[in-house]
């Protein structure tokens, strides 16, 4: 195991511990505004879907074109199907066959 | 040695939590694997962190060796919403110890929150008024345990499980390895995204991140959702100040 790794993951472990510790002690039964509640919402959702497209067109700092259509067509389905049907890991199991088996069929864009 | 009742109670109700544990603690393991970590490094993220969005998003900066303030900074703000329900968690524990409240509240997740949430309140209205919620905080206090370390103790070995699993994967599902997270964590937003304004947040965040990335390989994407996401909640407060 790599020990720079492991420093990071302890770091990790750490940052998360304190955030659900504090509250613990210092906002027991405190209630936060609603906007700020929002804005937590909206900033994870806007790093999720940056680490979705980042981890799905780019290998390192490199734009995957070729296979990015491939992609991009087994994340829309899996998003649909999870939508349609309201089971996520429904949706990503479709994505992922999709996204494994339209390479192997050949399909070109 | 014998469990109270509510723990029991919470062992019970924990099940659907581990049936959705298993799953995507499975794929977070086969993932890892893909991005070439080590199966104790994961198993050991899976229980410092035990928080899926914010494991899911540091496997690629920890497999390329991007900064650890990138990483750090990522995980405090996927993970800021614990901030919120651990504070609405912690008045149903009244008269528990704070250290144990403390090392406790590491068990604290999105699911794990939720249904123990939605039980002390559904509790706390049909209590008399005698039977204060403080009154009730042990009980509530091993409710939450029970689920809560069950639910743990699965997602820790199913990440090892899938770590394993993925080493009997063939070459040449590269592909499919691949699309796992991304995958994952597009189907879970879809789940969760209410509004309108969410989705252009998240529509937004989706387009810009490449050319961000490109811009800049560490920062640039980061920098873009937290602009985009600021930038979008900014805007829906102003549109709703004037129109009250």
């Amino acid at each position: 195991m790599d020990p720079a790794r492991i420093a990071i993951i302890l770091g990790m472990g750490l940052v998360t511990f304190l955030i659900r510790a504090v509250p613990q002690l210092f906002f027991a039964g405190r209630s936060f505004p609603e906007a700020f509640e929002r804005y937590l919402r909206y900033l994870s959702y806007a790093l999720i879907s940056s680490i979705i497209s980042t981890n799905l067109f780019l290998a390192g700092p490199r734009f995957e074109g070729a296979a990015a259509p491939h992609r991009a067509l087994a994340l829309a389905v899996a998003v649909l199907v999870a939508s349609w049907t309201g089971q996520p890991l429904l949706g990503m199991v479709i994505g992922t066959l999709l996204a494994q088996t339209l390479p192997w069929l050949g399909v070109t864009w | 040695m014998s469990f109270s009742s509510p723990f029991r109670a919470g062992v019970r109700a924990a099940v659907p939590i581990w049936i959705a544990y298993i799953s995507t603690s499975f794929t977070l393991g086969i993932a890892a694997n893909a991005y070439g970590l080590h199966l104790g490094e994961i198993v050991l993220m899976s229980a410092s962190v035990f928080a899926a969005p914010a494991q899911f998003a540091a496997l690629e900066p920890l497999a390329s060796g991007k900064p650890a303030l990138q990483i750090f900074l990522v995980t405090f703000l996927i993970n800021l919403r614990f901030l919120v329900m651990s504070a609405a968690l912690a008045p149903y524990f009244g008269r528990v110890k704070r250290s144990t409240l403390l090392l406790s509240s590491h068990l604290i997740s999105i699911s794990t929150f939720i249904l123990p949430y939605v039980h002390f309140q559904k509790q706390s209205s049909e209590l008399a008024e005698a039977e204060r919620i403080e009154e009730r905080g042990k009980d509530n206090f091993h409710y939450f345990l029970g689920l809560a370390a069950t639910s743990f103790s699965v997602w820790v070995v199913g990440t090892g499980v899938g770590y394993w699993a993925a080493l009997h994967v063939p070459s040449g599902f590269e592909e499919g390895l691949k699309f796992l997270l991304p995958g994952y964590f597009a189907c879970i937003l879809t789940a969760e995204l209410k509004g309108k304004s969410a989705l252009l947040i998240v529509m937004a965040s989706f387009l810009a991140a490449v050319p961000g990335a490109l811009l800049n390989t560490d920062w640039g994407w980061l920098v873009a959702a937290l602009a985009i996401g600021t930038v979008g909640w900014g805007i829906e407060e102003w549109i709703q100040r004037g129109s009250r």
